[in-house]
């Protein structure tokens, strides 16, 4: 590589590793440098001295607050219930693998219809204590999405009712695709990939009351009685 | 004429007759092709356009698209199968009736295409026997029709007489991998877009610099 000149390009600046990009990450770094736009981050702060680590604010107006693993059911219960905050949507939940021995973030990505306002939760989990507990209790649409993230990063949800994989195949042994030391290939070969696909039955997939029992629809009937023609034997 | 060697005379080449027949048989087929729609992506959306007014497949004899494959013909596979699909297709695939031609339309289905990951099926032709391949990302309906065309060319020299060879299956091998394992570790060799595939998992070592500091806050 050839020495950067006082003309050089601003790549050469990157490759060398100093110059701007470091100095302007560094003024960034302090978390109270921005101030919360969103009222529950501040709230929250003062109801929970102790669940809040941290929060900060990504691309100008979104309110990132982490906060300890350990308290994340009474947090989350707080933001869904207080009349203040009625964060009463749950547009996501998912997870974050940095790689290189960093913590995993799951992210709850809240919203607040009755107040329109938007906040993110994280909660960091060392890689070898990878559990947490499960808001299905507070919002019951958390039932498939943490399904996916225990799926795809191996996050293990303490109190969920169902909690099996729900994008890969049931009989995948491969791990979980998603963690950053998970080959992009897959574990297994090629040819032992197509096999066992081709062992799977899709129908395995569903639980019982998915497929199979249908529940006749009766319109216009009253309780007692009356089983003429809705019968399906 | 033998039941099991039809149409054969004793020289063992096909009499007039039976060119005759083989003539009129695989025009009937030919200009009946329903495809079973097998649409997982984009390459849909073509297909779709393809049997639209503006270009017709209907024109050809694909005179409707047959959604269930035990009247189907030809089985048009548009789009990328990830390995949870590839039961679902092996079985539509074995559901049809003979005869019977596989299209693998577009990049995905037959090779994979860009999608060189844990979760796709590197080509369609590891797990059903595919006719024609139309290349393509997506291919356009023209690229699609010309390749039902070239099923039809295929059909147009079949013959009675070695149908049974043709047409042979094995019921055991039903939901089984077509190819085997040395074939498809030659389909999915070192090629593809992913050949540095473990820089990013550090399972292997590169000269590539990676600094946390330079991630953005």
């Amino acid at each position: 590589m050839s020495p950067p000149t006082s003309q050089g390009s601003p790549f050469d600046l990157v490759a060398a590793g100093t110059g701007r990009a470091r100095e302007s990450s560094a003024t960034v770094e302090a978390p109270a440098a921005v101030p919360p736009g969103n009222p529950s981050v501040t709230a929250l702060r003062e109801r929970f001295p102790d669940g809040v680590l941290r929060n900060a604010v990504n691309a100008g107006d979104e309110d990132v607050v982490y906060i300890d693993s350990a308290h994340v059911v009474e947090l989350l219960r707080w933001l869904h219930d207080a009349p203040d905050q009625q964060y009463d949507h749950l547009a996501d939940v998912t997870a974050v693998d940095y790689g290189g021995g960093k913590p995993l973030e799951v992210v709850y990505q809240l919203w607040s219809i009755p107040h329109r306002r938007a906040l993110r939760v994280k909660c960091e989990l060392p890689l070898d204590g990878l559990e947490i507990e499960s808001v299905t209790g507070i919002w019951a649409g958390a039932n498939w999405l943490e399904r996916e993230v225990f799926d795809l990063f191996g996050v293990d949800f303490a109190g969920h009712p169902d909690l099996r994989r729900i994008l890969m195949p049931d009989n995948y042994a491969e791990g979980h695709p998603l963690r950053k030391d998970f080959p992009l290939r897959g574990r297994f070969s090629r040819a032992e990939q197509t096999r066992r696909a081709l062992t799977q039955d899709p129908e395995d997939y569903y639980v019982p009351g998915e497929i199979g029992e249908r529940v006749p629809q009766v319109i216009g009937a009253d309780a007692e009685g009356d089983e003429g023609g809705d019968d399906v034997d | 004429m033998g039941v099991d060697n039809p149409g054969m005379s004793g020289s063992g080449s096909p009499t007039f007759l039976t060119t005759r027949l083989d003539f009129v048989v695989n025009w009937a087929r030919r200009n009946s092709l329903w495809p079973m729609p097998f649409g997982t992506a984009c390459c849909a959306i073509e297909m779709m356009a393809s049997a639209a007014s503006n270009f017709d497949l209907a024109r050809f004899g694909m005179e409707r698209m047959s959604f269930s494959p035990r009247q189907a013909d030809v089985l048009i596979c548009a789009g990328r199968v990830p390995y949870k699909l590839a039961p679902v297709l092996r079985r539509i695939w074995d559901q049809m009736m003979q005869p019977k031609w596989c299209i693998s339309m577009g990049a995905c289905a037959s090779s994979g295409g860009v999608f060189d990951v844990y979760s796709m099926v590197q080509g369609i032709d590891t797990i059903v026997p595919v006719d024609v391949y139309i290349p393509g990302c997506p291919p356009r309906p023209e690229g699609l029709i010309y390749g039902l065309m070239m099923v039809q060319e295929k059909i147009r020299g079949e013959s009675l007489a070695n149908h049974a060879e043709l047409r042979a299956e094995d019921p055991l091998a039903a939901g089984r991998p077509r190819a085997d394992d040395g074939e498809v570790f030659d389909l999915t060799g070192p090629f593809g877009n992913s050949t540095h595939q473990n820089r990013v998992s550090g399972l292997v070592e590169t000269d590539a610099v990676s600094r946390s500091e330079d991630r953005l806050p």
